[in-house]
């Protein structure tokens, strides 16, 4: 009785404070701009959440992912622009479209061992941002970016931080539910199958080449709709957002929280979106720090932010069960836990 | 006109080959790939820049000591990070996004050190151009053509017949039996980064003098140099350099006769084109296909 309350009262703490935060940040601490950050943090948890289904469950790497970032944000800003399609279809319409994209990649990709397939994503990465920064015609408005409208829900036009904060975590919301039940069924654990052992997972009769098609068609649409939220969050899009150096960001963020979670890419986002506020004043430095934090945390940390909480929850619950069960025989279990 | 494109073809060819020859060398002693080798010519160009334009050494001293300095960046780089995580049991993305971590911090500490400003190289000949079928060239230029034909052919040399070389292939292979057979794999795995940084560092004094220096001169030229590689195949050292010089030659004819909007992106399509369809590249280097 205790046990399931314990249990249902962190989710229903949780949904209460994401429906509040935009009120405490605007009315407590008249903090406008930590609703926008809000905001960015839900579509990064976005992005990152599905790299994670990539990289995460399924160990395909890829540091190309801001290309389907680019696409979900130029697809559905160039849809509603040019073909008048009112914004929150044209941003599924856009994610659909990168879904095809990932999906057409992954095929001749999924031959590609760990080393090669970060450099084919790497090079399709660079391909789609030549393409937005010089493309033909200037469709895209080349360096010059892009302007355009926020989402407008059948008429009723988001245009503030905190309405946006709710379309944004409705998609989140649903997005992850998603998640949480594709990787606890039949594809989940035939992704992780092949992530520890790919021949082994062939040898069972899981179709290795399909199911890292479906990893990285499924991994495509979570970020370009990430995309397209950010495009239409902003406002305005230029290629600078689309280069490689978001692709490491993306990277950064996923092994920063830690992988194979729902709750790590939340806390790499948020971890990772701190450090850049606290970096924003040190614009010069920014990228040393930056370079100096991942070095440590790859050395020292290699299992993320989640990782270390696991650890240390692990290691407490060793401690009291170990107490538990052998009371006067704590010195010894203590000589355990350190190792 | 054809023939200058050509020479201009060949000059950024050849440090694309060059780096590419670096990911080459680290890739058939550790098995690894490093992407600070085009941020460590930028060091290379600055320190070279340093010697030569601000203290006025004499330049073959000057190259010397900068070959030097980042020799050792790689032999610290691949002993202080990269060595220990291959020994705790990392996943190879790992080590990857550590050397991008490692870029960062030297793209950015150059530019803290040396400034954003682009810097320009004194001459380096007291005979500033050569004559080539009644057409001058800037000396530089040929020189960069020269020496990395050179250096492709001591290091396909070095590392098929030679016993360092051999040793480090071996390390690469299998590294348990290479220990057993008394080979020193860390040495060799250390000195296959070094060699590499070496390389990257030299390629920077070549292009110093011809693109003038810059903190992110290095950073599209390592992503280039990755394309060669695989144009080639990957690990060939042969393919390395004729890979970077037939993408220098491509690029600059598509941006003379076409556009030079897709100067760049050709380099990348190329590479997806080549891994998705000839992974083992022009010299069928059997390197991907493990």
């Amino acid at each position: 009785m205790k046990k399931t309350m314990k249990k249902t009262l962190g989710p229903v703490i949780g949904a209460a404070l994401a429906l509040a935060l935009p009120f405490i940040l605007r009315n407590g601490f008249d903090w406008n701009y930590g609703v926008q950050l809000a905001c960015f943090f839900l579509l990064y948890a976005i992005a990152v959440s599905g790299l994670d289904i990539l990289f995460g469950y399924a160990g395909q790497i890829s540091l190309g992912h801001a290309a389907f970032f680019a696409i979900g944000a130029y697809g559905s800003v160039m849809l509603h622009q040019y073909a008048n399609i009112p914004v929150f279809f044209s941003m599924i319409i856009a994610a659909a479209f990168a879904t095809v994209v990932g999906a057409a990649l992954a095929y001749p990709a999924s031959k590609l061992v760990f080393h090669f397939l970060s450099l084919a994503t790497i090079a399709f990465g660079e391909v789609v941002y030549q393409f937005v920064s010089q493309s033909p015609g200037s469709i895209t408005g080349n360096f010059t970016g892009m302007f355009t409208q926020t989402v407008s829900l059948f008429g009723y036009k988001l245009n503030s931080f905190t309405k946006y904060y709710y379309f944004a975590l409705a998609a989140a919301v649903i997005l992850l539910v998603i998640k949480r039940n594709m990787i606890k069924s039949r594809v989940g654990r035939a992704l992780i199958a092949i992530r520890e052992n790919s021949h082994a997972a062939e040898g069972m009769g899981v179709n290795v080449r399909k199911y890292k098609i479906i990893a990285f068609a499924v991994s495509a649409f979570y970020t370009a709709y990430a995309g397209a939220l950010y495009a239409h969050l902003v406002r305005y899009i230029s290629p600078d957002t689309f280069a490689y150096k978001q692709s490491v960001m993306f990277m950064t963020m996923l092994l920063f929280g830690g992988t194979a979670s729902i709750a790590g890419p939340m806390s790499g986002v948020l971890a990772v979106q701190a450090l850049n506020e606290c970096l924003r004043s040190a614009e010069t430095y920014q990228m040393l720090i930056y370079g100096i934090l991942l070095l440590t945390v790859i050395v020292v940390m290699p299992g993320g932010i989640s990782g270390v909480v696991r650890d240390v929850a692990a290691r407490i619950r060793y401690r009291k069960s170990g107490a538990a069960a052998a009371g006067d025989k704590k010195e010894e279990v203590d000589d355990h836990a350190d190792n | 006109m054809l023939l200058q494109i050509l020479i201009s073809g060949l000059v950024i060819g050849s440090i694309y080959g060059l780096i590419a020859l670096g990911y080459s060398l680290i890739y058939r002693s550790s098995g690894l790939m490093s992407f600070m080798q085009g941020d460590l010519l930028t060091v290379g160009a600055f320190l070279g820049y340093t010697f030569y334009g601000v203290m006025h050494i004499p330049f073959f001293i000057s190259l010397i000591l900068v070959i030097v300095i980042v020799f050792m960046i790689g032999f610290g780089v691949e002993k202080g990070v990269i060595s220990i995580l291959v020994k705790k049991g990392v996943l190879p993305i790992y080590t990857i996004l550590a050397t991008i971590a490692i870029s960062y911090i030297l793209q950015n500490g150059s530019m803290l050190i040396f400034g954003s400003d682009m810097k320009g190289y004194p001459q380096i000949f007291k005979i500033p151009y050569i004559t080539i079928f009644g057409r001058s060239f800037q000396t530089e230029a040929i020189l960069c053509i020269g020496a990395s034909l050179l250096l492709m052919l001591v290091f396909s040399f070095f590392m098929n017949h030679t016993s360092i070389g051999t040793s480090m292939r071996a390390s690469a292979m299998d590294p348990m039996a290479a220990r057993a057979c008394g080979i020193d794999v860390g040495l060799a795995t250390g000195l296959s980064w070094a060699i590499s940084a070496g390389i990257a560092a030299f390629a920077g004094m070549l292009i110093g003098p011809v693109y003038g220096v810059y903190t992110t001169l290095g950073a599209v030229i390592g992503r280039k140099g990755f394309s060669s590689a695989v144009i080639g195949g990957f690990g060939n050292m042969t393919g390395a350099i004729v890979g970077g010089l037939l993408l220098g030659v491509i690029e600059t004819l598509l941006s003379a006769y076409i556009s030079s909007a897709y100067k760049d992106m050709i380099a990348y399509a190329l590479l997806l084109v080549f891994l998705f369809v000839k992974p083992t590249g022009l010299f069928n280097e059997r390197a991907i296909a493990d």
